[in-house]
């Protein structure tokens, strides 16, 4: 636009030339929001919505005595006030979803209507005119409470004389699990030392700058809910909503359904469908975890049962809308328990319904994580050589399981990462889930990374012990292309994306060890302390086609992605993808892979996302770093498919072998003779015509995409360079660099965006983020006064290296969203380890904490 | 996270406003910028049954100057009094000041007076009172009065001033060419309201610090004056050795809370760096480099 | 600016009048209500955003008579009389992009994009009183504005890119 300065590639250029995967393209994004067009969830308020607060639990752990609407009924403006045990009647219980052995998941409804488990649970739903209204109704409606004693920290969630958040848990512990791999008990014996420690990982939560939300409208006349959501997983969320509203029994279901011939057929089809597709899962899923929650509690059964068949009656099923999210970082990922008691409701009143989450009820229970405790043993040689692992683990889940990705998943992940990329011979793993009064734990970004801190930050330790510099500790026993073994050793499968060693080898080769000897020694003349510190990782972005095997028999049913391609009678190209994008970009990426393999410009492709009526089911919808490498795998197979139907037709009306033709900005052609082509659209008009389809997909291809070739990790290795000021306990991060290997990428602009973000949550988790919960369970970070996110004066500028390791595959792009957050806190806290010669066990590290590690004020 | 209703009131003279606030004394809150008030409202930690807001009266919206004393008036804000040439020359110190009050766009809005009727124990403003020995103007719809900085600030979010009084201005007394001052804190993180913090200034005659006054904010219930450590360092030459004397017993006499952000060892560790840092400059404004 | 004395009661409403992106508007509200509700909900703006409601994360920042404000910390009556820009007015008449959009277009500064708008109307402010800041005035100028996609630096290259923008179109 301006003279004299170079914009590079917007969405608007053809695709001539070099094509625009690997381009940094613009965001197509930006055009609505930086004009202040975004589409979120708050944005839409119907006529007539009503809106929504909760009343929520002010203590940590009580009974409720009693509970006194009437006033608040009773006040102006107010459309009705729902107790609890009112919303719970016209909903099904939340069902354990993620069983394990050893796991006891307990089963809870939407609302709390007998006892409260954290500061926070709500309690009763008010609809009123206005959000201001329905607060004034909140302060007007009276709770006995009748205090418990609360669970605030691990140590009182092992603690088995507690009082119990759940009755037929023991005690506080809702999973006790062992994993092992080789020979633990002989490794340990033959290797020459054996060192341990405990580290400490504190609260944290997501915390996106857009809070949870829900619209319910109800259709007056069909009854059929639409609901406009945050979410991450809109038809995860759709299905849940549709079995969790089920409120009539089992049997009357069954009958309705029996009677319907049609739905009969249907389902039968579908389900030896899904039976011949996933017979294989179906026979190796292991029914020990079933076995293990039945074992405490039978109940899931009968709301399984009741929900199944409520499902199998139904006529209609709600949709899920899903516009622009403002982050995500997998807190809306969960069905949210006032998801569905705002359904609820909608329903039962007739009424659309209008819930916002603010930002005091997200610091309550809008998603937290983190709290973990690893007691690790690592057998080691005196040469450096690493032997063996052995870690016991506890994780704070908070007073609920998030539904459906709990705290168990977390053992799972962790029991296949935990030996990272180094070649150990022998690994134990003992978890235990401990629930306490506090907010629900949720995945974070990277949900398993505490797995990367508590090892890097042992192999620092052990470096210390055998007087080895950390750097050479990691390159010696890195796995290594060369020596690489078919498998970890916890399951999936290796290939030359397990380029750990690469990436540590090329950020080793970056580290002027002179240059930070001088760095060092200045610090300290200033009175400051300079370290630094490495850290590597690898994680399945989606991993080999067996890494879900490894982490549960069966459990990658539903790992899929589906897609759809479609040229409408006007030429549009349309593509539909099952992702539900929350700040990574997917419209611009989709369209950058969807226009080079059709040859057009990204203008000319449409980019359809969150809309259960028009997308495919998706069980994950976007998380877990599937968006590059399958999302987008996908959208290449779907479009690529479609071309080919295109240039069928085309070679046709020009006379030519299909094999002979291009389609070069649009234009469908004999390779070499672009003159005498034919416009991909006029294709979809001549069909259009012919067909008699005026509106509507003339081309229309769906598929389902599992990644091809052996699948893929992504890897990096972080090194972050730590001043601390040793009078204040101030830190600044003069260099942060990350080399990184997500494969071939997209588009760097958004992969070094997701790389910075990441770190830059990294870097608060260690200086600046704690969730705090104090001896009682009462939260003390409960506004942004005292939940710190950093600001532009705290993260700095992040280098960056690519390496970009090709296999054969035909989508080689590997996830790259979650790795800054699973480096930057072992990296960070070995970096301030060595700037202050000391072992750091926890991973909290404010100013004060820093000035007592080093020895100037006492704790 | 919105207000709970009340009744609201413009008035456009002082007198109304005193008239209101007689009428609902203890029921009625002042609205000056709101950076403080509205927070506290939204969180609904606050109910006022009346809000006042004075934003529309013409006598509160002077920054003034009388033999040498700089007076604010009670609309003045933060912003204003922070690019007031008249403020940067009759109230360095308090200009030191500005730019630590949270950010920008809170600046825009919040009142300097505001923040001092708010008596927020670790916000900078009401030190900088206590320091500069400033005197706070009060009015009732029965009269006026004056209260020094000293006899202002009772406690936590508690001060001298009466329901029915409404604080028009602050004054604070003469600067001279042989003062020094200093605003020094440290913050979790760039514009929060500090783990600890130091409003100093020191006259410095011949050579010799004549008077100093050291307030700290952040450490108590309310900004507190050490005078243990002004007095080891008026009646002597400033150095390292002597500004490190008085942080020891800066560091020895305060008695911080521990909280989530810092423990109260961690305070008292921060206030004696501080009470070097903030000497240091103060001596340094008057050309004595420490 | 010489406001007359006003008072409402609980549940009255106001009248309040402003200068909205240029337009003159009359809003009829509670005092209770937030400058940002009404900018959402009556003035049907909602490119500004509410992050937190109590004045921490700056998404809801416009600019009141020029100078930035928190939307979420002010009353709609206490905007009576004043002008206000917000995110959807910065672009020209004939679509152009401001050169502040622009630059962090350009420099694709946002993920998720819900810090956008405060992040816009800071960076627009600063550029006013500072045409040419170093990186660390940017820096300490947008510290009042909480993201958490970006890690700030694309943030920032994207008001430095608009500096550049400012200085070609001279």
């Amino acid at each position: 636009m301006t003279p004299g300065y170079e914009t590079g590639p917007t969405s608007d250029r053809q695709t001539s030339g070099l094509g625009f995967v690997g381009q940094r393209v613009k965001r197509v994004e930006d055009e609505r929001f930086l004009i202040g067009k975004g589409n979120f969830v708050a944005d839409l308020t119907p006529d007539g919505v009503h809106h929504a607060a909760f009343l929520r639990s002010p203590f940590a752990h009580a009974r409720i005595l009693s509970i006194d609407v009437t006033a608040a009924a009773a006040l102006p403006g107010v459309t009705r006030v729902f107790t609890a045990a009112e919303l719970n009647a016209l909903t099904n219980p939340i069902p354990p979803f993620f069983m394990a052995d050893g796991v006891y998941t307990p089963l809870y409804s939407c609302m709390s209507e007998d006892k409260v488990r954290h500061m926070g649970d709500p309690v009763a739903l008010v609809l009123a005119e206005s959000r201001y209204v329905a607060e004034d109704a909140l302060e007007l409606i009276e709770v006995d409470y009748e205090d418990l004693q609360p669970t605030a920290t691990i140590d009182q969630g092992l603690d088995t004389s507690r009082e119990q958040l759940w009755e037929l848990a023991d005690g506080n512990v809702l999973a006790d699990t062992s994993f092992e791999f080789g020979d633990v008990d002989k490794t340990f014996a033959d290797a020459d030392r054996i060192i341990t420690r405990t580290f400490e990982c504190p609260r944290q939560t997501n915390q996106p700058m857009e809070t949870r939300g829900c619209i319910v409208l109800v259709d007056p006349d069909s009854g059929h809910l639409e609901l406009h959501n945050t979410s991450q997983a809109p038809h995860f969320l759709k299905w849940a909503i549709a079995a969790l509203l089920v409120n009539d029994g089992a049997v009357r279901n069954l009958s309705t359904f029996l009677r319907n011939k049609e739905r009969r057929k249907a389902f039968s089809s579908a389900s030896k469908e899904f039976l011949k597709t996933n017979i294989d899962k179906l026979k190796s899923s292991d029914p020990a975890g079933q076995k293990a929650q039945l074992s405490k509690d039978k109940s899931m059964l009968r709301h399984q049962a009741r929900m199944a068949m409520g499902l199998l009656a139904a006529e209609d099923y709600p949709t899920v809308k899903a516009g622009d999210i403002g982050g995500a970082f997998g807190s809306k990922g969960s069905v949210a328990r006032e998801d569905i008691a705002v359904a609820a409701a909608a329903k039962a009143t007739g009424l659309s319904v209008k819930w916002i989450e603010d930002r005091v009820e997200n610091l309550l229970d809008g998603g937290q994580a983190r709290e973990e405790r690893f007691t690790v043993s690592m057998a080691v040689d005196e040469d450096g050589t690493f032997r063996g692992l052995k870690v016991d683990a506890v994780l704070d889940q908070g007073a609920y399981p998030a539904f459906p990705i709990s705290g168990v998943a977390t053992l799972l992940f962790w029991k296949v990462y935990m030996p990272g990329p180094y070649d150990f011979g022998a690994f134990q793993l003992n978890g235990k889930i401990v629930a306490t009064n506090k907010g629900k734990v949720v995945p974070y970004r990277g949900p398993w990374a505490n797995e990367t801190f508590m090892r890097e930050r042992m192999i620092d330790v052990v470096a210390a012990e055998l007087g080895m510099d950390p750097g050479e500790l990691r390159a010696k026993n890195v796995l290594r292309e060369e020596t690489m073994p078919a498998a970890l050793l916890t399951g999936p499968t290796l290939d030359e994306t397990m380029s750990v060693a690469k990436t540590l080898d090329h950020a080793l080769s970056l580290i002027d060890n002179d240059q930070l000897a001088r760095d060092k020694a200045a610090a300290r003349e200033r009175g400051h302390r300079l370290g630094l510190g490495i850290a590597s990782y690898h994680e399945a972005a989606p991993g080999p086609p067996n890494f879900f095997e490894s982490i549960q028999p069966g459990s990658d049913m539903f790992l899929y992605e589906d897609g759809r391609a479609e040229i409408q009678a006007d030429g549009r190209i349309v593509m539909y993808t099952s992702q539900s994008p929350h700040g990574q970009s997917h419209q611009t990426t989709y369209k950058q892979v969807a226009a080079d393999e059709f040859g057009v410009s990204m203008d000319d492709v449409e980019i359809v996302w969150g809309d259960t009526d028009r997308t495919q089911f998706s069980f994950l919808g976007t998380g877990g770093s599937r968006g590059g490498p399958l999302g987008a795998g996908v959208m290449r197979v779907t479009a690529r498919e479609l071309r080919r139907q295109v240039a069928a037709v085309a070679a046709d009306m020009i006379e030519a072998s299909p094999d002979d033709i291009e389609i070069v900005d649009g234009n469908i052609h004999v390779a070499g003779v672009p003159s005498r082509g034919i416009g991909y659209r006029a294709v979809a008009a001549k069909v259009a015509r012919e067909t008699g389809i005026a509106d509507g997909p003339v081309f229309a291809e769906s598929m389902k995409y599992e990644g091809v070739g052996n699948g893929g990790w992504s890897t990096a290795t972080h090194v972050a360079w730590v001043d601390i000021d040793l009078e204040t306990g101030m830190v600044e991060i003069p260099r942060y660099l990350v080399v990184e290997d997500c494969g071939p990428i997209i588009n760097p602009g958004i992969v070094d965006g997701q790389v910075r973000g990441g770190v830059a949550q990294g870097i608060g988790a260690v200086f600046y983020e704690r969730h705090h919960y104090d001896d009682d369970a009462n939260l003390q970070s409960g506004t942004y006064m005292d939940y710190l996110i950093p600001t532009s004066m705290e993260i700095p500028d992040i280098e960056i290296e690519h390496l970009e390791t090709l296999t054969a595959g035909e989508n080689d792009a590997r996830g790259v969203g979650e790795g800054g957050m699973i480096g930057a806190p072992a990296a960070l806290t070995n970096a301030v380890s060595d700037a202050l010669g000391v072992q750091v066990l926890e991973q909290y590290l404010p100013p004060h904490r820093l000035l007592e590690l080093a020895g100037v004020i006492e704790r | 996270m919105k207000n709970p209703p009340f009744n609201y009131h413009r008035p456009a003279t002082l007198t109304e406003a005193l008239d209101l606030l007689a009428a609902h004394g203890d029921d009625a809150k002042v609205l000056a910028g709101g950076q403080s008030l509205l927070p506290v409202m939204a969180l609904r930690l606050g109910r006022p049954d009346h809000v006042v807001d004075i934003a529309a009266i013409d006598e509160l919206k002077h920054i003034a100057t009388a033999s040498g004393a700089l007076s604010l008036g009670a609309m003045v804000r933060h912003a204003q009094a922070e690019t007031s040439p008249m403020v940067a020359e009759h109230a360095p110190v308090v200009a030191a000041a500005l730019p630590h009050v949270g950010h920008r766009a809170i600046r825009n809005r919040g009142t300097v007076v505001g923040s001092i009727a708010h008596a927020d124990a670790a916000a900078e403003m009401p030190a900088v009172c206590l320091t500069l020995g400033a005197t706070l103007h009060l009015a009732s719809a029965t009269g006026t009065r004056e209260i020094a900085a000293a006899d202002f600030f009772l406690g936590f979010f508690t001060t001298a001033a009466l329901p029915e009084e409404l604080v028009t201005s602050v004054t604070f007394p003469p600067w001279s060419a042989t003062s020094g001052g200093a605003v020094v804190e440290i913050s979790r993180r760039h514009g929060d309201y500090a783990m600890c913090g130091l409003a100093c200034a020191i006259d410095v005659a011949d050579g010799v610090i004549e008077s100093a006054a050291l307030s700290f904010f952040g450490v108590a219930s309310t900004p507190i004056r050490v005078a243990e450590a002004e007095a080891i360092v008026v009646g002597q030459r400033p150095s390292p050795a002597l500004f490190a004397q008085a942080a020891e017993v800066v560091a020895d006499v305060l008695s911080p809370d521990s909280d989530i952000h810092a423990t109260a060892n961690h305070r008292r560790q921060i206030a004696a760096v501080l009470t070097r840092r903030g000497l240091a400059q103060s001596a340094d404004q008057i050309g004595i480099p420490v | 600016m010489n406001l007359p004395s006003i008072r409402a009661a609980i549940g009255e409403t106001i009248s309040v009048t402003t200068t909205i992106n240029g337009a003159s508007r009359r809003f009829d509200v509670e005092p209770r209500r937030s400058l940002a509700d009404v900018i959402r909900d009556e003035a049907g703006l909602t490119g500004t955003h509410l992050g937190c409601e109590h004045g921490v994360c700056g998404a809801c920042t416009v600019l009141l008579d020029g100078e930035p404000v928190r939307s979420c910390l002010m009353l709609a009556v206490q905007a009576d009389g004043t002008e206000i820009t917000t995110i959807e007015g910065l672009a020209n008449a004939d679509g152009s992009l401001h050169p502040i959009q622009q630059g962090m277009y350009d420099a694709m500064s946002f993920q998720c994009a819900f810090c956008s708008p405060g992040f816009l109307m800071s960076a627009v402010a600063l550029l006013r009183d500072n045409p040419n800041p170093s990186t660390n005035e940017i820096r300490e100028e947008l510290s009042g504005n909480l993201c958490r996609c970006t890690g700030y630096q694309s943030i920032v290259e994207g008001v430095e890119t608009a500096v550049r923008i400012m200085g070609a179109q001279q």
